[in-house]
């Protein structure tokens, strides 16, 4: 096996947590200067995996050879020292520090104890230059884009002759033109010959970029195929491990003639967006697009309360509503599923069930926590949803990502809103679990909820919605019915100016 | 469900009952002698004092769990107390209407840090700070470096609903700890100041009142720390302003040794209350130890370090 000696090879890697195996005997190899791609559902175990690999975690058995020669990383620091660079979903950056210090940091050139700033500089600058990238050393990184601060971690991945490369969702919070960046990049680096480890939940990046493919299941090894001998449809049943059913039809027509669910009349709030009128009718799914910056989610936030606004009604059928608080925006029947999970939809020190009964019970103003009646509706809400859990008992981070973004979805959806705001519902998750949270949506816009939701995702916004709503630099460029839209002429609305 | 000694609180009574041990054999007399340590009147005079920090500690600790901190109440308790001699001894106001006036001054300073805290929106650390320097400097300036004498004015002592006087502390303790236990534990708004301290920007996301609650828990860390200033008043004799000069970092270190955590969203009031005791039995063991009489401080501070290293360490294996 020439692979095996010259690669990057997984022999049997075993890791569990408590009760939960993430990963239950992992075999596969990576070739040296190919770049592999790695993809699962949510709990599939790339995390883990990634995680043993940046020394994160040690493995409870198994064996990570590398050209070789037997691999033990211990700690993060000793992945960077034994080449092994990696580029995180979230983007690790020191705002405060400039470029250089970012990619220095925490393995700053000294002598003596004194900071060579001048070297360090001139370092970066020559990383810079080679990555083509046309920032300066001393910007500092609060004033990049999200683009620019991936690359950045990518730059100093480099900055210490990487050999190994892995790449964790790098493009989760880009957009496309960004990505495009991002991937040029990543193209050069390959014919350059590092070897990369590219995990996303995002299969045309996957297929655009890399040569090999491997998919984790539940914890173990399904397959590593050529790319060029599979088909994208191929990949989502060995993700999956079964065929998706095929998308429901809806019927647009029946409903636009219901009352309006929600409707906005002369929204602003400067400077994040001006004048925003829409109406999202009962039993209606509206989407929401925009690229980053274009005010979607400032919108939505300042409809649930979050923000005072400064101009513009809110009516909830009909009757005008006080969104003064999200306290308030809540009773009045209207609910936001945020974009970020961890940040603003959790409690991890609490378990699952009081994450899914919070918002219901508080809204309502009850006195007394009733803990076992709680029980009952969060196993309820478990069921309904088909999260998976180790009971309503277990903390939150026991479960995956697309299981704790259904914890998010559903603790709203117990209050039974008039109105569901979403915002990215289905950011990081896997193929499995965003079609059951699209299921979800769909089953809400059926019960007589207006349903408003905001993505960045084309394909997500074609699929779920009735209509789609875009907006660019704060104002509705436009809108297009689901059933004529396409992705070009959605795009061409967010990107062109006066397109409306 | 959790097992009673899955919680938290076990493992620190269990400490307190260890620690208890200790001192009974370390301090065991000789034959014919009476016990120094384990007799009723020494066990009354460790409840007598830990009480002091106790009911401010149920405060303290609501204020941690929420995932903010108190650094006034000590200031608080001397100010609460000097307003209170003052009002009994020098403007011949009667005990009750006094004290309460006492406790009324812990409503206001608590007030205060929670308008800096969540209108003025400074960190809880600089908002307390701030108030911990007011309240301690108004109890200077209402008694010019003087002392107002209670105890004299106490003829035939206090016996209040005819208790004696030394159990009005632990019981006013015990009561307000069982209280609010079970506030935090069965009322929605116990709830609600865990979620706050466990994710604040998720709580406002959820729908809670977050100044509400943030409010609520500073107005009761300021208002128990009143009460426990007004008990020392009582207890001592004496009002005057550099009392309890440094409690609040001793009720902070209960609260972190009874299992709360300095992050927000972890703790409880019985924890905190049970972290005094143990403080208390080592105020007054250590210095009946010959020799050990300049070492207490150093043993408290390793004790509040050994206890929190062992418990993170037992979590880490549970979890």
């Amino acid at each position: 096996m020439s692979e095996s000696s010259t690669g990057l090879q997984f022999t049997d890697v075993r890791k569990s947590f408590g009760a939960v195996a993430a990963l239950r005997g992992v075999t596969f190899s990576v070739r040296e200067g190919e770049t592999h791609g790695l993809i699962g559902e949510n709990g599939a175990g790339k995390s883990t995996l990634l995680k043993i690999l940046a020394g994160i975690v040690q493995p409870d058995a198994g064996e990570i050879h590398w050209r070789g020669s037997r691999l033990h990383v211990r700690s993060p620091r000793e992945a960077l020292e034994r080449g092994i660079g990696m580029v995180y979903q979230e983007m690790l950056c020191f705002e405060n520090l400039t470029v250089a210090g970012n990619i220095f940091a925490g393995r700053e050139l000294t002598r003596g104890g004194r900071l060579l700033h001048q070297a360090m500089r001139e370092r970066t600058q020559a990383l810079l230059d080679e990555l083509h990238l046309p920032i300066s050393p001393d910007a500092e990184a609060a004033s990049l884009s999200a683009a620019y601060r991936q690359l950045l971690q990518v730059a100093r991945a480099l900055a210490f002759e990487c050999q190994i490369l892995v790449l964790d969702e790098p493009t989760t919070a880009l957009t496309d033109a960004e990505t495009d960046h991002l991937f040029a990049v990543l193209e050069r680096l390959k014919a350059r010959g590092t070897t990369m480890l590219y995990v996303s939940h995002r299969l045309p990046e996957i297929f655009r970029l890399c040569d090999r493919i491997t998919v984790l299941r539940d914890g173990g090894f399904v397959e590593t195929s050529e790319r060029r001998a599979v088909t994208p449809q191929h990949i989502v049943r060995a993700m999956v491990g079964r065929d998706l059913p095929p998308r429901a039809t809806f019927e647009p027509s029946a409903r636009a003639e219901s009352a309006a669910a929600l409707a906005v009349d002369g929204l602003g709030r400067r400077p994040c967006f001006r004048n925003i009128s829409l109406k999202v009718n009962a039993g209606e799914i509206v989407g929401l697009f925009g690229l980053v910056g274009s005010g979607r989610s400032e919108l939505l936030e300042t409809i649930f309360g979050l923000y005072p606004r400064e101009a513009g009604t809110i009516r909830v059928f009909g009757e005008s509503v006080d969104t003064s608080s999200p306290r308030a925006a809540a009773r009045a029947g209207i609910a936001l599923v945020p974009e970020e999970r961890q940040r603003q939809g959790l409690f991890f020190n609490f378990d699952v069930r009081n994450n899914l009964v919070i918002p219901d019970r508080t809204i309502k103003g009850d006195l007394l926590v009733r803990a076992s009646r709680e029980r009952r509706e969060a196993q309820e809400l478990v069921n309904t949803w088909r999260i998976k859990t180790p009971g309503v008992e277990a903390p939150p981070d026991a479960l995956s990502g697309g299981n704790q973004q259904k914890i998010v979805v559903a603790k709203w959806l117990a209050t039974a809103p008039k109105v569901v705001l979403l915002d990215e519902p289905t950011k990081g998750v896997d193929v499995g679990a965003k079609f059951e949270i699209h299921e979800i949506v769909r089953r809400e816009a059926a019960r007589g909820a207006g349903c408003l939701v905001a993505s960045s995702d084309l394909p997500e916004v074609l699929a779920l919605c009735d209509r789609i709503i875009v907006m660019r630099e704060g104002q509705i460029q436009g809108q297009v019915a689901g059933a004529e839209a396409t992705e070009e002429s959605v795009m061409y609305l967010a990107t062109h100016e006066g397109a409306a | 469900m959790k097992k009673p000694w899955q919680a938290r609180e076990f493992s620190t009574v269990v400490i307190l009952v260890l620690e208890v041990l200790f001192f009974t054999w370390w301090l065991w007399p000789e034959a014919g002698r009476s016990h120094p340590f384990l007799n009723t009147d020494n066990g009354l005079l460790i409840l007598k004092y830990s009480a002091i920090y106790g009911i401010a500690a149920v405060g303290a600790a609501i204020v941690i769990i929420s995932g903010g901190i108190d650094l006034a109440p000590g200031a608080v308790m001397a100010l609460a107390g000097v307003v209170g001699a003052h009002l009994f001894v020098v403007e011949n106001w009667g005990l009750g209407p006094a004290m309460v006036m006492g406790v009324l001054v812990g409503l206001g300073s608590g007030l205060l840090t929670a308008v800096l805290v969540v209108i003025v929106k400074l960190p809880p650390f600089i908002a307390s700070l701030g108030v911990m320097g007011i309240t301690r400097g108004i109890a200077f300036i209402i008694t010019e470096g003087q002392y107002f004498d209670v105890s004299s004015r106490l003829l035939g002592g206090w016996r209040p609903l005819g208790l004696p006087a030394d159990w009005v502390a632990p019981i006013i303790m015990i009561v307000l700890a069982l209280i609010f236990q079970v506030f935090m534990t069965t009322f929605q708004w116990g709830r609600a100041v865990f979620s706050v301290g466990g994710n604040e920007t998720a709580a406002l996301f959820s729908g809670i009142a977050v100044g509400r609650i943030k409010t609520s828990v500073y107005v009761i860390s300021g208002v128990l720390a009143a009460v426990s200033g007004v008990v020392l008043v009582l207890v001592q004799g004496q009002g005057k302003a550099d009392l309890a000069t440094g409690y609040e970092l001793d009720i902070i270190a209960s609260s972190v040794v009874g299992g709360a955590s300095l992050a927000g969203g972890r703790g409880s009031v019985i924890g905190a209350v049970l972290g005094t005791l143990i403080f208390g039995v080592l105020r007054n063991a250590l210095p009946q130890i010959p020799g050990a009489t300049f070492y207490d401080r150093l043993i408290v501070g390793l004790v509040v370090i050994v206890i929190v290293v062992v418990d993170q360490l037992l979590l880490k294996k549970r979890t």
